[in-house]
């Protein structure tokens, strides 16, 4: 394998969204529209000077690159997209910025539109679920036939084990939702802003228990996009790049369930006590987790934030319950996460709005919720992938 | 038999094997012949060694729950009057894990490391489902 050479080679130089609503009544291409104009727009380049684009969902919630281009009359020399799961949006920014080091494409919109909103069907558990149709199973533990259906039903086992194991509760992870709730109600453009207290989380309904309603995510509409362009050009354009320092991508293989660090023994994961050592993305981007600024995390469900937290090491296995407490991840506290609400309030782009809040944190244009000071920031999730980003 | 309204498997090729072994009330899964491991999901080579030496070979039926749920969302309009209903997760004391219904059991009465055996459930004429309870007998089947 060559040796790591990319660390700040490739910078965003642009971020845009549509607005996120939980019925907009749009095509995932008119959102997809919006969000690549406003992408553009931020970055200061003309549709014309972007030759490629990687697309992450597609349909039927979400839109194709295929279709997408030829909507929108791009002219492109390359054009990637991922299947319809939500893991791979750090994949598609890393793709990007390979491409644009290596120079295969100049400058390369990354984007996801999404329109839960308008499939007949609901995809996420139950008949119009594709994921337990797959042979060898769903990609998240789906089993139809025994009713084992939904992404938040996965999420559920590790919860559940989780709470046995290490002796945590329901309560502590109620921590996680206040927390993106606050941060959501700092955030005009997030969907669900009222705050909410242990109780509420409590109270609420259970959904595939452990796990209650205020647990899960949104299912909503809406498309952000993430522009990628070489550090150098970067530099001549309209805002301050935001550079791609380090990364590492998905990991895959028996040792690997989505929702669970490797050795958890989720699925057919073997059980082991798991050490993060030293993840490679800070080797990469030459910092330490002490260096990070805020943490940014795909937290479909509050259970994978401490997934996260124990996966790369800011926390030993077990002691995410109680490093989530008191204010520990919110803005103000020592580690804060997902200051734009994440998935479970501001809504669910897949990450691709956690990414636009990423760059104006590192821009510092984030407002009441701007984490003082930050200058290194970090996406890392419970299935294994992360990036670097710094100012 | 009544039409079964509920999900049935999506069988193919590669995992009918498992599926005609329930039918027969046989827990099967393929073992590897030349390195002895033992797994599922069913794959066209052993996943450890990639030989192609597999037989499908019957198993004890006997496991422990290693995670559970409790369904209170019916996604399937199939399974409303159930809910709630658990699904659990139970390592084969041969290895591989599997996702199940526990019957024979209150929902909160499951815990982890409870040990179970296999029921089969003959849902249609052609289908039969593992369903697993708490273990009756120390030396079963």
């Amino acid at each position: 394998m060559a040796a790591w050479d990319l660390k700040d080679k490739a910078a965003v130089c642009g971020v845009g969204h549509s607005p996120y609503g939980r019925r907009l009544n749009r095509s995932p291409i008119d959102l997809a529209g919006e969000a690549l104009r406003h992408a553009l727009d931020d970055a200061g380049l003309s549709r014309d000077a972007l030759d490629g684009l990687i697309v992450s969902f597609g349909t039927p919630i979400g839109v194709d690159a295929d279709t997408l281009a030829s909507t929108l009359g791009l002219k492109l020399t390359m054009y990637n997209q991922t299947w319809a799961h939500g893991r791979f949006t750090a994949s598609c920014i890393q793709w990007a910025a390979l491409a644009v080091t290596a120079g295969l494409a100049k400058a390369v919109a990354c984007l996801a539109a999404l329109s839960f909103s308008g499939v007949r069907r609901p995809m996420m558990g139950g008949a119009g679920d594709h994921e337990g149709a797959r042979e060898a199973g769903g990609g998240h533990g789906e089993d139809p036939v025994y009713g084992m259906t939904s992404p938040g039903a996965g999420a559920a086992l590790v919860a559940q084990k989780y709470f046995q194991r290490f002796g945590a509760t329901s309560r502590q992870l109620a921590a996680v939702p206040v927390a993106f709730r606050h941060h959501a109600s700092l955030n005009p453009g997030a969907i669900l802003r009222t705050p909410i207290t242990v109780e509420d989380h409590q109270h609420s309904r259970l959904v595939c228990a452990p796990l209650h309603l205020l647990d899960y995510c949104l299912i909503n509409d809406g498309a952000a996009c993430v522009i990628v362009t070489t550090s150098e050009r970067a530099r001549d354009l309209q805002q301050r790049p935001v550079y791609l320092s380090g990364m590492q991508g998905l990991p895959g293989g028996r040792d690997e369930f989505i929702w669970a660090y490797p050795g958890f023994g989720m699925a057919q994961q073997a059980e082991f006590d798991y050490h993060a050592g030293l993840q490679p993305v800070y080797q990469r981007a030459g910092v330490t987790p002490a260096d990070i600024d805020a943490l940014f995390t795909y937290d479909a469900f509050s259970i994978l934030v401490w997934m996260a937290l124990e996966r790369f090491g800011f926390c030993r296995p077990g002691e995410a319950a109680a490093f989530t407490q008191e204010g520990r991840i919110a803005l103000g506290g020592a580690l804060p996460m997902n200051t734009n609400g994440g998935l479970l309030s501001e809504g669910h782009i897949m990450g691709w709005n956690h990414h636009v809040e990423i760059v104006r944190q590192l821009r510092g244009a984030c407002g009441e919720r701007q984490v003082g000071h930050a200058q290194i920031i970090q996406w890392a999730n419970a299935y294994g992938d992360s990036l670097i980003y710094r100012r | 038999m009544a039409t079964y309204p509920k999900p049935l498997p999506a069988i193919s090729p590669l995992n009918a094997p498992y599926w005609e072994g329930l039918k027969r009330h046989q827990l099967q899964l393929q073992r590897c012949q030349d390195c002895g491991t033992i797994w599922y999901p069913p794959a066209p080579f052993c996943p450890g060694c990639w030989s192609r030496q597999v037989a499908w070979q019957t198993l004890s039926g006997r496991g422990t729950v290693t995670a559970w749920v409790v369904f209170h969302q019916a996604y399937f309009a199939s399974f409303t009057a159930d809910v709630p209903y658990n699904v659990a997760e139970v390592a084969l004391d041969e290895g591989p894990r599997l996702l199940t219904n526990l019957v024979e059991v209150e929902n909160d009465a499951i815990t982890i490391g409870m040990p179970v055996e296999i029921v089969f459930d003959d849902v249609t004429d052609a289908v039969t489902l593992a369903k697993f309870r708490p273990r009756r007998h120390a030396y079963a089947p």
